[in-house]
Formats: structure tokens, C-alpha cells, sequence
């Protein structure tokens, strides 16, 4: 069973408008593969999709990984099997708190079908230590547990309880939809570690890294570079495309890809 | 041969009278049973009056059943209205009829004439008392209870109460609740509605307010097929307040309504007011409220939040909000209400953690309901009352 993530040919809307037009797109166990591309090329959409959100409408293609297609499974169920989405705006939920929600996630993991969730759920000591562990070392303060889930959070705040999240479920096949964007530098590092924490400690965990800004990626180093653009990944390279796109811009690549629209 | 139990359609004073209660009882009885003659039947614009037709109504021999839950807290004085009205008769005749006066409606005419019990509350002056006294009011095997609650709070008392209306029987139930508090008390009251499903009930819980008094009121409805509330909060005192939450769950066939009225009468008085429903299958609430800010009013900071959740397309909420100000001296009224089903993008996101969907709607619900609930003052109510909404949705 492959925990490659396969992308093939993957084509989705949004009403009638077609937003990803063909991804094609791999990415291979135990490996960083950053996305990077201009506002509005599809990025989001496209982890929106890999994650099931019912607002885009799968038209053709297939995602492939641990031997399923994933599009064929219910949102919780790509989240059991290993996939995670670190979200660029996190929603806030009014009257559950941070702790509930992640005793509520983990459990949800943990839960077999027909099983006896008592049996299943992680005990109350192991959690408690667990959580307090994760959020000890990503600087967020225990206050934080008791607080409705993002609600009223600062924007960097947010970001790193999407980590602390990713940190207590352990994804094998992780996005982070800029991640970056609202953390201050101090914030950065300490994130960009908890996610290396995450891959040291998993050497066949992926994870698929949606960035406009090279500085990420001096922290979360990536094995593969892709830019997308228009719906579509057009480029791939190594480390370096990034530091290109970072000197040059997009405007080159697009006069590569699509001529120089005239 | 039993005794044939008097109808209420047509009480006279004889089914009505108690001989052994004291003659300025017996004589407001009769004054509220001529108004309640003289009453039209009411304009309820959402309740179904045909549930409360007084044609399928008798008085019970069977007066009911009333509980504490817990030890009443020291110095608190606890005991059946009954019993007050010799006991504590002083008290009683000041207060009873002064929050809910027969006048109000046929309804509330119809319990000032016929009460036969209830509870009987009095905080002395200054005593702050912390433990929650917990009163459960029950059916017995009659067709209908006529229960009245006086509840008096003097200068500087402070008391934690939550008044339970729970059980099946009936499937009548009429409810009066009288809360007074004096001068600089403060009352943090839990009013639970969680009968059984086939009961029909009607209240009136009116709180008058003294200076510098504040009352903190959570209801919780739950229970009963018809439900028709008429709440009142009259902010007579300067400087008086109350925070104001509900929390109501109508599931398939119920109807329960809740018609709030807020009165800001003395100077610098505030108020927050947030009502929260959730309805299913073809469960429907309504909410029909009533601000007014009278003319002395002034300096008055009011706020009404009321927020529905459907979780099904049949369910259905009212949500009917009144404002009227007569006062050209308000520093801040506002209001804000939504209505809808549960957020996609909630939905998605718990998914996305690996919640499913069953599990992600509870929470939503227990969260949206959590502010509410977290005023309940004993854990096991609390426990009870998540699981009776825990089975509705
Ligand atoms: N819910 C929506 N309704 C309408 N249009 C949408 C919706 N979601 C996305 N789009 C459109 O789809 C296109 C792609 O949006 P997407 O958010 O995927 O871009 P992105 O690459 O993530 O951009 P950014 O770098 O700004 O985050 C945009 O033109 C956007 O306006
Ligand atoms: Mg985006």
C-alpha cells in the first residue's frame, strides 16, 4: 500500500467555474514538496479538494493514496487515513474549546467502526500530558486549552494551533496551506521545528507545503518545488526554483507557459 | 365513587375556596376567579390554544409533587406556599400577585384562582448564600397542575436557585413564578422546563428588580409538546440588571414558545439578553420578545442576541423582536440575530480532524448551547440536561 499521494488529471469547480484544470501532481513518501504560485492560481482549491470540502465539485481525475481513491471517501475518513490540512483560515468555533476539540479529533482517529468508543479513546492522563507536551514546545500558553477554538485567536495564533493540531495527530501526508503567513519570526521558527519534529520522527510522512515566500522554506527545507498557475501545476524543480521565483517573480514563467499573451 | 373532579371551564367559587386559608386569601382567590371569568381567551399568535383549551381541563385532586433537590442552604427559609400563607403570612400577602397579578392574562388568572401549591423562598436581609437550592415541581396522577412559586429576595440577599419542572403526567401543567428582589440582591436563577413529551404547559415567571439589583436567569427548555412562556424582567430599581440567556431544543412535533418581555423603568439600568434555539425533525420555536425602555429610563444599556440552529429542513423557528423606546436617553440598545443551519465550513473543518459528522453537529450544538448551560450551578443538572439534548438531536 503506497502512501504516495497521486494526483492525476484532477479537474474541480466551483459552480460552473472550473478552477483546477488538469493537476497532475505526485508526492512521494518522505518527501517536502512545496507548492508555490500567483493569488488565485488554485492552491487552496486544490487542498480544499484533496480534503473533500463540499463546496468544489470533483468534474474528473482521481487522488490516489494508501491504495484508495480518495475521493470516494467521506471527509473524516481521509483524516483517519493519514491526511491533514493545516488550513489558511482556520474557522473559529464558539462554545467548544481548544482541548475538547483535540480530545474530540483524537478520538475520532482512534475510533474503529463497531467498536465500543470507550475502548478506543485515549485516556483522559495520556491526553492531558500529551497536550500539554505539544503546546509546551510550539511556545503556546496552557491558557490557550480552555479557549474557544480560534475564537477571537490573533492570526498567528491561529496558525499555531493548526500545528499543535497537526502535532498531536501525527498525519502521514501533511498540507500546510501558508502556514506562514501572519506568524511573526520568532513564531516561524518554532512552527517550522514542530513540523520537522513531525518528519524526523516519521521517515515516510509527506507534506505538501503551499508558500508565496521562499523564507519558509529556509526552515521547512523542500525535495521538490512546483509552481502552479491557472488551475494547473506548470513547473517542477528542486530547491533552487524557489529562490528563482523569489529573484524573478512569476512573469517568466508565464511568458514560458502561455506565451507572452499576445 | 371517586369524586367528580370540578372542570374548569366552569369553576365556581366552591370548587375554588380553601376553608382553612386565612380570609384575605380566600377573597383574592375569589377576585381572581371573577378576572379570569371576565378574561377573553388571549391572541397567542404562534401557540395553538386549541393544546389548552379549558374544555379538556378539571382540577386535580392530586396537587403534585414538589422536591428539593439538596439540602436547602442555612438561613434560607424553604417551604410549601401552603404553608407560608399562615406561616409566613405577612410576607405572602405583600408579595403574592405583585409580580403576576390575575390581571395578565386568563391564564394567569386561572392560577392565582386555583393554585392549591408551590414554593415558598425567602433570603433575609444581607444573607449571602452560595449553595444552590434546587426545587422540583412534578405531576401527580391529575389531569392538571396549578402550581405557584413566591420567591423574595430582601436587601443585599444573594441566592442560587434553579426552579425544575420535570416529569411526565398531566398533560397540563400551569406555572406561576413570582421572583422579588430588594434593594442590592442578586439572584442567579436556573428555570428548567424538562417535563415529559406529552405534557401541555403554560408560565408566567416575572422578576421585579429593586435598585442596584441583579439578576442572572438561564432557562432551559427541553421538554413538553406545547409550551407557551411568558417571561418578564422589570428593571424598576436604578442601576438594576439582568443577564438574560435561554437555551431551547424542539424536536419532532414540539412547540415551545418563549415570549420574553424586558422593561428598563429605573435610571442606569442594563441588560443582556441571549436566547438560543436549535430545532429538528419538525420541531418549532419561537421567540416573541418585547424590549421597552420607559420614559424615566435613562442611561440605559440594552442588548437582545438570539440565534437559531436548524438541523433539519422541516424544523422550523420564529423569531419575533420588539423594541420600543420612550426614552430619548439610551446609551446603547443593540441586537443581533441569526437563523440557519449548521456551518459548512465547521462541518468541514471538525471532518477534516477526523470528527464525523454526527459527532461535529453534537458539538456544535453543545457548543452554541455552552454559555447557557454553563450557568447551570450543579454538575449533575448539567449532566442531565446535556443528555437531554444529547437525545433530541
Ligand atoms: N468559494 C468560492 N467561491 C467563488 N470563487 C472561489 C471560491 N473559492 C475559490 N474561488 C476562486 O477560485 C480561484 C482560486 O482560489 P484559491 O483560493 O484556490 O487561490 P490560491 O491559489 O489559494 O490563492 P492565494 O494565494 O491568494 O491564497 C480564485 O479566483 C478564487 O476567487
Ligand atoms: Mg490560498
Amino acid at each position: 500500500m503506497s502512501s504516495e499521494l497521486v494526483i492525476k488529471d484532477l479537474h474541480a469547480s466551483i459552480g460552473d467555474k472550473e478552477i483546477l484544470k488538469g493537476v497532475n501532481l505526485t508526492v512521494k513518501p518522505g518527501t517536502i514538496h512545496a507548492i508555490m504560485g500567483p493569488n488565485g492560481s488554485g492552491k487552496s482549491t486544490l487542498s480544499n479538494t484533496i480534503m473533500g470540502h463540499p463546496s468544489y465539485t470533483v468534474t474528473s481525475g482521481e487522488v490516489w493514496y494508501k491504495g484508495q481513491n480518495i475521493l470516494e471517501l467521506d471527509v473524516d475518513q481521509r483524516a483517519k487515513l493519514g491526511l491533514f490540512l493545516a488550513f489558511q483560515y482556520p474557522v473559529s468555533i464558539p462554545g467548544v474549546t481548544v482541548a475538547n476539540f483535540l480530545r474530540a479529533a483524537v478520538n475520532g482517529h482512534r475510533s474503529v467502526e463497531g467498536k465500543d468508543p470507550r475502548e478506543t479513546q485515549i485516556p483522559m492522563a495520556q491526553f492531558r500530558k500529551d497536550i500539554r507536551e505539544k503546546m509546551a514546545a510550539l511556545g503556546v500558553d496552557e491558557a490557550f486549552a480552555r479557549r474557544y477554538l480560534n475564537d477571537g485567536f490573533s492570526g498567528g495564533e491561529k496558525k499555531r494551533i493548526e500545528i499543535l493540531q497537526m502535532s498531536m495527530l501525527k498525519p502521514s501526508m501533511a498540507i500546510m496551506d501558508e502556514t506562514d503567513s501572519g506568524l511573526d519570526i520568532d513564531a516561524l521558527k518554532v512552527v517550522s521545528q514542530g513540523v520537522n519534529t513531525l518528519v524526523q520522527a516519521n521517515a515516510e510522512m509527506g507534506v505538501l507545503v503551499i508558500t508565496h515566500y521562499q523564507r519558509l522554506l529556509n526552515y521547512i527545507k523542500p525535495d521538490v518545488v512546483s509552481v502552479m498557475m491557472e488551475g494547473r501545476i506548470v513547473r517542477e524543480g528542486g530547491p533552487e526554483l524557489a529562490l528563482t521565483l523569489e529573484e524573478r517573480g512569476y512573469d517568466f514563467i508565464r511568458e514560458e507557459v502561455f506565451g507572452n499573451g499576445n | 365513587m371517586a369524586t367528580k373532579l370540578p372542570a374548569i371551564a366552569s369553576l365556581s367559587a366552591a370548587d375554588v375556596l380553601v376553608a382553612t386559608e386565612p380570609a384575605w386569601l380566600q377573597t383574592w382567590r375569589q377576585q381572581s376567579l371573577a378576572a379570569f371569568a371576565a378574561h377573553e381567551m388571549p391572541y397567542w399568535r404562534r401557540t395553538d390554544l386549541t393544546a389548552f383549551a379549558f374544555a379538556d381541563m378539571q382540577l386535580s385532586a392530586d396537587l403534585g409533587t414538589f422536591k428539593i433537590g439538596a439540602d436547602a442552604p442555612p438561613g434560607v427559609i424553604v417551604m410549601p406556599l401552603s404553608q407560608a400563607v399562615h406561616d409566613n403570612a405577612a410576607l405572602v400577602q405583600a408579595h403574592l400577585g405583585s409580580a403576576v397579578s390575575a390581571k395578565v392574562s386568563k391564564y394567569a388568572a386561572l392560577n392565582a384562582a386555583t393554585w392549591r401549591d408551590g414554593w415558598f423562598v425567602y433570603v433575609p436581609k444581607n444573607l449571602e448564600s452560595t449553595l444552590p437550592l434546587h426545587l422540583i415541581q412534578g405531576f401527580g396522577a391529575g389531569n392538571t397542575l396549578i402550581a405557584r412559586n413566591l420567591v423574595i429576595l430582601e436587601r443585599g440577599a444573594h441566592l442560587t436557585l434553579v426552579e425544575q419542572l420535570h416529569g411526565d403526567g398531566g398533560p397540563y401543567s400551569n406555572v406561576v413564578s413570582e421572583l422579588i428582589l430588594g434593594d442590592g440582591a442578586t439572584l442567579k436563577y436556573t428555570a428548567m422546563q424538562t417535563w415529559g413529551a406529552a405534557v401541555h404547559h403554560v408560565g408566567h415567571v416575572v422578576a421585579n428588580v429593586g435598585n442596584n439589583a441583579t439578576i442572572e436567569w438561564a432557562a432551559i427548555n427541553t421538554g413538553a409538546l406545547h409550551q407557551h412562556i411568558e417571561a418578564e424582567t422589570n428593571l424598576v430599581g436604578n442601576g438594576s440588571r439582568v443577564d438574560w440567556m435561554a437555551a431551547t431544543v424542539a424536536k419532532d412535533g414540539q412547540r415551545l414558545l418563549t415570549a420574553p418581555w424586558l422593561r428598563h423603568v429605573g435610571r442606569s439600568t442594563e441588560a443582556h439578553m441571549d436566547f438560543k434555539t436549535v430545532v429538528k425533525g419538525t420541531g418549532y420555536a419561537t421567540f416573541d420578545g418585547m424590549i421597552k425602555i420607559e420614559g424615566g429610563s435613562t442611561d440605559t444599556i440594552t442588548r437582545l442576541e438570539e440565534h437559531a440552529l436548524h438541523l433539519s429542513p422541516q424544523a422550523r423557528s420564529d423569531s419575533i423582536p420588539g423594541l420600543k423606546i420612550d426614552t430619548n436617553n439610551v446609551q446603547k440598545a443593540g441586537h443581533a440575530s441569526t437563523s440557519g443551519e449548521v456551518d459548512d465550513e465547521h462541518l468541514f473543518y471538525m471532518q477534516a480532524r477526523g470528527i464525523s459528522k454526527d459527532e461535529a453537529v453534537h458539538m456544535i450544538v453543545m457548543g452554541f448551547f455552552e454559555p447557557v448551560l454553563d450557568r447551570i450551578p450543579l454538575e449533575s443538572l448539567r449532566e442531565q440536561v446535556t443528555a437531554a439534548i444529547a437525545a433530541r438531536i
